[in-house]
């Protein structure tokens, strides 16, 4: 790190958190779940865990926001302890909190992708064609074409926020290297799980 | 200004002071003098520690005049202290 640091495009989208932490981080992270809860609601796409992302089911405004805040706390949560245990150095929580929250930005771009009526028509005439394989079904190229697209961009920000997840756990809590890795995998895995299973104890009050 | 070289271009170890020259009456001392810990340090690591002392060791303070956040400060003063740590253990004859 230089002392003139000018802030570098790629450095935005891939690590933001060497610019942005703490209380302005989780300020910004907030809204942006919030965001992605509300678009989320308009295109039905649920964040129903750390990694998920799913369309189709209705569920009320409520929901679509719990999900988004239900990921992030498990999965900053999680590597709170973990970061506790394998950082030879003291950190902050707001830090974790804010950085893990502000990972989770991307969720907003899956929302919107989602919005196209085509993409829902087209998920929709998959599930027929499935459970009726010898019925004749319309097909339409333009909607297969969004679903397709709208498959490959959630595949894409999906990564991007986990790239980003796993930078923020580096910047945040000073840990590099191999051992990194491996503990921030078992971490996704670990919140997935409470996610799911938080998500699902939530699903039972709509 | 040419910086400080710290490490044998030849060997790879480190550099210890062999002369020094007064500038005013040009006398010269001779001896091994071991460079000062912060000297031992690269020269962007020695400008930080320079604006941490100015910021009054403040951690926020110096990820405001950086422009960049809290714990890209507190990990760059962390990979600091490492290098200083590591400098310590240097050989005691040349200290």
């Amino acid at each position: 790190m230089n002392l003139n640091n000018e802030k570098k495009p790629t450095t935005l989208l891939f690590n933001p958190f060497v610019y942005i932490a703490g209380i302005k981080a989780l300020s910004l992270g907030v809204l942006m779940i919030l965001l992605a809860g509300f678009i989320g609601s308009l295109s039905r796409t649920h964040f129903d865990g750390v990694l998920d992302s799913h369309t189709g089911a209705r569920a009320p405004l409520w929901f679509f926001l719990s999900e988004g805040f239900t990921d992030w706390l498990c999965m900053a949560v999680v590597l709170l302890i973990i970061g506790k245990i394998i950082s030879g150095t003291s950190f902050r929580v707001i830090d974790v909190l804010g950085t893990q929250a502000l990972a989770r930005w991307p969720a907003v771009i899956i929302g919107l992708v989602a919005l196209p009526k085509g993409y829902e028509r087209f998920g929709r005439y998959l599930v027929e064609h499935f459970r009726t394989p010898e019925a004749k079904l319309e097909f339409n190229l333009t909607d297969a074409g969004i679903f397709l697209t709208v498959l490959i961009a959630t595949i894409m920000v999906t990564c991007w926020i986990v790239f980003l997840m796993y930078k923020s756990f580096s910047v945040s809590c000073n840990v590099k290297g191999g051992k990194t890795v491996l503990t921030f995998i078992a971490a996704l895995i670990l919140a997935e799980i409470l996610s799911k299973v938080g998500l699902y104890a939530l699903s039972r009050l709509v | 200004m040419k910086s400080l070289p710290t490490t044998c271009p030849s060997c790879g170890g480190k550099l210890a002071v062999r002369r020094l020259r007064c500038e005013k009456c040009e006398t010269e001392v001779e001896g091994l003098y071991a460079l000062p810990a912060l000297a031992s340090l690269p020269q962007d690591d020695q400008e930080f520690v320079l604006e941490f002392v100015k910021a009054s060791g403040s951690l926020k303070g110096m990820a405001g005049l950086l422009k960049v956040s809290y714990p890209t400060v507190r990990n760059r003063l962390d990979e600091v202290i490492g290098k200083l740590n590591a400098h310590s253990t240097y050989p005691k004859e040349a200290k």
